[in-house]
């Protein structure tokens, strides 16, 4: 498709959907009767009309049980509230001013954002035991961030049933996009999840549409210098100062010459790694080292998640009453290394300064 | 038994008839596929090999924590068992450590008078390495920042006297670090 057909496609998706069921409520009573003595003329909005127009109970319930949640709610209203988002509701007073005020997702949105980072913290957390904790943010973003949930929203076909309004950025106010709207609906679904069930439940649902997305955890270690983490990270697990040597080498006086370096600490090697300098090599070598260690995982047949501890029984955390999984704590990783030493790092260490202030223990910041 | 000749005695050792060359099994040449030590053979049924022959890339670094991958986290270091491929630099030993009254004074040197007591300065006087005096002190932020503009000034001044092929050069040397 080309460029235009897609943008076509796009926009007609965000508009609403309008079924013949609708044409009933045609034309919209405020405009049939005679306008008042000192009223200005309405204007018929026949997009903001169709937005505002309820969605179909069949709708609902199709998508409902569509994503596997047909028998877990009691009725279409509560997907309705699910797919709600409140920049909805002053499209709503605008068209029906004499209707109650929809329900909204917004609690529900807030609900399921703090059980998805819950779970998701935790499984990247138990699965990566070493990986540094920027890399472990990152991963949980990757994972149930807001780009994560609306295009999962829009995996399940939530774009014809969302209904929201767009608005620009206020002093108030940050601006609310389609992807904003989007992204609230699979958290609500998680909080409906765990409010009609249970923690476990909401859990495994996560499990299905969130962890079982590919998440590349390489591309997101990013280092600013290896050799130096090597070090620290060497010496704080007891081993022997990490040396280069040069396994391999070809051509390397002429145009293209390939070097292999790895990086030894005793006879053990970390790491290695190919270059078209001795300098690249090395830095590469330094890298898969750490890479080796960051992103040594937890076999999935030997996962222990802390929210096993919770029974599987319905009702809340607070209610549920039942068995409970064993649960083994693995280790805490303690790979992790502060960059730099006092002043130089871009990370500040909590009572660095009153410290550095006092005497002259400045060691005891480095790593 | 066929008359044989009697021939003097160096030559008595010698065979009188004729002889063939030593019949040996035909010369099989070695075989072209059975030529990578760390090829995996397998036989399967109808007189086929399947041999699955890894490329020599980089192992990947993912790994399991019941057999990781990295030695760190293998519970003791191998012993050194044969030689080690050669270092990339030489190794210049390592220096004696700096005593606690030495850092103490270098860190106070260094708090004085900073533009005096450089740390190559206290490297040389002290016996260390720059890079020791750079870890266990360090300037005030905003004496940093002068000290770094200064040093970011010179530099300016000596790459402004490049020409462009020197200026191309450098920059594609950056650029290629990028993709490190």
């Amino acid at each position: 498709m080309g460029y235009a057909q897609r943008k076509v496609a796009n926009t007609a998706a965000k508009l609403a959907h309008v079924s013949s069921q609708h044409l009933k409520a045609l034309p919209p009573k405020h405009l049939s009767a005679g306008s008042s003595s000192g009223a200005p003329p309405a204007v018929f909005d026949a997009h903001s009309w169709a937005a505002s127009q309820p969605t179909l109970r069949s709708t609902l319930a199709a998508f409902a049980h569509r994503i596997g949640l047909g028998n877990v709610v009691s009725s279409p209203d509560v997907i309705e509230q699910a797919v709600t988002h409140p920049s909805f509701v002053q499209l709503h007073t605008q068209q029906h001013p004499d209707q109650p005020l929809p329900a909204t997702n917004a609690s529900l949105a807030t609900l399921g954002n703090s059980l998805l980072g819950l779970f998701a913290t935790e499984f990247v957390n138990s699965s990566y035991p070493h990986l540094p904790t920027r890399v472990l943010k990152a991963a949980v973003s990757a994972h149930v961030g807001p780009t994560t949930c609306a295009n999962l929203a829009r995996e399940m076909g939530v774009t014809p049933i969302l209904r929201w309004n767009r608005t620009s950025s206020t002093p108030t106010q940050n601006a609310v996009l389609h992807a904003d709207a989007l992204a609230s609906v699979p958290r609500a679904l998680t909080a409906l999840v765990y409010q009609h069930r249970s923690l476990r439940s909401a859990r495994r649902f996560a499990e299905k549409f969130f962890f079982s997305r590919e998440v590349d955890l390489r591309s997101m270690v990013k280092f600013r210098d290896p050799k130096q983490t090597l070090l620290a990270t060497v010496e704080k697990f007891g081993r022997e100062r990490p040396v280069s040597r040069l396994l391999k080498e070809t051509g390397r006086y002429s145009q293209s010459p390939v070097f292999v370096v790895g990086i030894f600490s005793g006879a053990d090697q970390l790491g290695e790694g190919f270059g078209s300098s001795l300098k690249m090599a090395e830095f590469r070598a330094a890298e898969d080292s750490l890479l080796k260690l960051y992103l040594t995982r937890q076999p999935p047949h030997l996962l222990q998640l802390p929210t096993s501890t919770f029974p599987d029984a319905p009702g809340n955390v607070f209610d549920a009453s039942g068995a409970e999984e064993t649960y083994a704590p693995t280790s805490l990783g303690d790979s992790e290394v502060l960059y730099g030493s006092t002043g130089r790092a871009g990370v500040r260490v909590p009572g660095a300064r009153s410290r550095a202030a006092g005497e002259d223990s400045d060691l005891d910041i480095y790593v | 038994m066929k008359p044989r000749l009697s021939l003097p005695s160096p030559l008595r050792f010698t065979r009188s008839y004729a002889t063939r060359l030593p019949e040996r099994p035909p010369a099989r040449a070695p075989d072209p596929l059975r030529n990578n030590p760390h090829a995996v053979y397998k036989d399967l049924p109808e007189n086929v090999t399947f041999i699955h022959r890894p490329p020599p890339t980089a192992p990947s670094p993912l790994s399991y924590t019941t057999s990781p991958a990295s030695p760190l986290l293998q519970p003791s270091a191998a012993p050194v068992d044969g030689p080690l491929p050669p270092t990339l630099r030489k190794d210049k030993g390592e220096k004696p450590p700096v005593s606690e009254e030495d850092i103490a004074r270098i860190r106070q040197l260094r708090r004085e008078d900073p533009e005096t007591w450089t740390r190559g300065r206290l490297a040389a006087e002290f016996n260390c390495t720059q890079w020791f005096v750079g870890k266990i002190t360090s300037l005030k932020r905003a004496d940093r920042k002068k000290v770094v503009a200064k040093v970011e000034e010179a530099h300016a001044a000596n790459r402004d006297k490049w020409g462009e092929r020197k200026k191309l050069q450098a920059d594609i040397r950056r650029k290629r670090k990028e993709f490190w």
